[in-house]
């Protein structure tokens, strides 16, 4: 809590500061070495698959940034943009490797960031498969996520519990937090780990 | 987006803010310099009351609206838009609460971003679309983020202490442990406070209407959608005459809180908590016309 920020209460405009606030490329990529701790370490596969998460703008000019963005995506795999249940838009797209997965929604977050957007980015997600056989109880298949939140610049791990209900299993959040938190920029307040729950139980959150 | 900061609002707000504070530096010093005792108990009895309220805000506020706090099984769609939107605006998730309420309406309370509450009718979750639904919650979350309740409760504090030496001050007399002649009358505190009170109630009504507009453009930008936040408050509008008599009476008191208050017949614009909806909107729509000649 800076003077600044207090200034900035006082004069009533901390929201809309906050809710503009610029994001630090770089960031994106500590993902690339967390990949290889979360295989080695604890057996989850990166799937070699990601979603960009970002709140629209009523504007002419948006949608034709939007295409910009499906442009930069039209690469080799699978790629699409569309829009959730609660009227995100999200940025999907399938690649070889997961290299390429994070690459590639690095683009597609600067292509936003130089239409001038970049504060409507929310969130990148980033889903890990969990191998089988493992002893401590969990199960095989299950897919827990690392979370990049553009506004707090920092990752967060987000894992539904296997029962296709909408709770979050925190103990494996703990997990990951303490196993990757010197290599990711991990979130320490918990309360700012936001769920982004799939329209339909199971699914990735954005089917 | 790169929304042009509003400056002139930044300017009133802060000259208001500096007029009131300037008229509550006077009174309090007119009042240590004149009076002791019973005028002191009271000032430290109301500064607690103000303090406890605000402190236990979040909840006092819900607790008198009839608002149930609900759990993200019970309503999953509005969870998840309040969380999607406190990550838009930086904020932890927030107590989401909800009143069984015809009445189409919305309100934040709490002192600060870990301590907040967002609450809103079921008659306000069917009235408006997705859009508009978030357009107001944003500007819930923009009152929160500007820690509105603080500044209020701070704006409020002295005006509510001259109120209480006017309607109560003759029980105190002129203080039987004066300083020799140094002792004015009673009548002279309560002349000064009905004066600092008459003031202080119109700077703070001005303050409250800056306020909004600033979350206003907060929950704006928050969404990037100013025109669903001005469709939704003309819809709310529209429909607060339709209310019930009774309905208006009860809540004519949390009329602060509200994101469109129930008007009760004519009001002048001086007494305004909120500004009028055609100001509000004319204001997102500058912001959305902002948007495409951007």
């Amino acid at each position: 809590m800076g003077v600044l920020d207090t200034i900035r209460e006082v004069l009533g405009f901390s929201a809309e500061h906050d809710a503009t606030r610029p994001w630090d490329a770089d960031d994106l990529f500590q993902l690339s070495a967390a990949s290889v701790t979360m295989e080695a370490d604890l057996d989850y596969d990166p799937l070699a698959v990601g979603g960009l998460c970002f709140g629209s703008v009523s504007s002419t000019d948006f949608t034709s940034a939007l295409r910009d963005v499906e442009g930069v995506l039209r690469g080799p795999g699978f790629a699409e943009i569309r829009t959730d249940d609660h009227g995100y838009t999200w940025a999907v797209c399938e690649r070889p490797t997961f290299e390429d997965v994070l690459a590639e929604l690095y683009v597609a977050a600067d292509t936003l960031d130089e239409r001038g957007y970049g504060d409507r980015l929310l969130a990148a997600v980033f889903p890990f498969e969990a191998h089988g056989g493992r002893q401590d109880g969990r199960d095989a298949g299950q897919v827990v996520y690392w979370v990049y939140s553009f506004r707090r610049g920092s990752f967060y791990p987000f894992a539904p519990s296997s029962s296709g209900e909408k709770s979050r299993d925190s103990t494996t959040e703990v997990k990951l937090q303490s196993v990757l938190g010197d290599e990711l920029d991990v979130e320490d307040d918990t309360s700012y780990w936001y769920p982004l729950w799939p329209d339909e139980p199971g699914n990735h959150p954005w089917e | 987006m790169n929304w042009p900061s509003d400056w002139g609002l930044r300017i009133r707000m802060f000259v208001t803010m500096f007029l009131l504070f300037g008229l509550y530096l006077v009174f309090a010093v007119f009042l240590a310099s004149y009076f002791g005792g019973g005028i002191w108990m009271m000032v430290v009895l109301m500064g607690g009351f103000s303090i406890a309220q605000y402190f236990f805000s979040d909840r006092l506020t819900l607790w008198s609206m009839g608002a149930k706090k609900v759990s993200p099984e019970e309503y999953p769609e509005l969870h998840g838009m309040v969380g999607r939107l406190s990550q838009q605006a930086d904020l932890p998730t927030p107590t989401v609460a909800v009143v069984d309420s015809a009445m189409p309406n919305a309100f934040a309370t709490g002192r600060s971003k870990n301590h907040a509450a967002v609450c809103v009718t079921t008659g306000i979750m069917n009235t408006l679309t997705q859009d508009e639904l978030e357009g107001v919650i944003a500007h819930e979350l923009a009152h929160i983020k500007n820690r509105d309740m603080a500044v209020m409760t701070a704006a409020s504090l002295l005006s509510t202490i001259a109120f209480v030496i006017v309607r109560w001050g003759w029980l105190f007399g002129g203080g039987r442990n004066g300083r020799g002649g140094n002792q004015a009358p009673i009548y002279i505190a309560i002349l000064a406070s009905l004066v600092v009170w008459i003031v202080s109630f119109l700077l703070i009504r001005l303050l409250s209407r800056y306020r909004e507009y600033a979350a206003d453009r907060g929950g704006a930008i928050i969404t990037g959608k100013p025109s669903a936040l001005a469709s939704a408050l003309l819809k709310i509008s529209g429909r607060m005459d339709k209310v019930p008599e009774q309905d208006l009476r009860e809540q004519a008191e949390m009329n602060a809180f509200f994101i469109v208050p129930v008007s009760k017949g004519w009001l002048a614009n001086l007494f305004r908590t909120h500004p009028s909806t055609e100001r509000r909107v004319e204001r997102l729509r500058e912001m959305e016309r902002e948007l495409e000649t951007y």
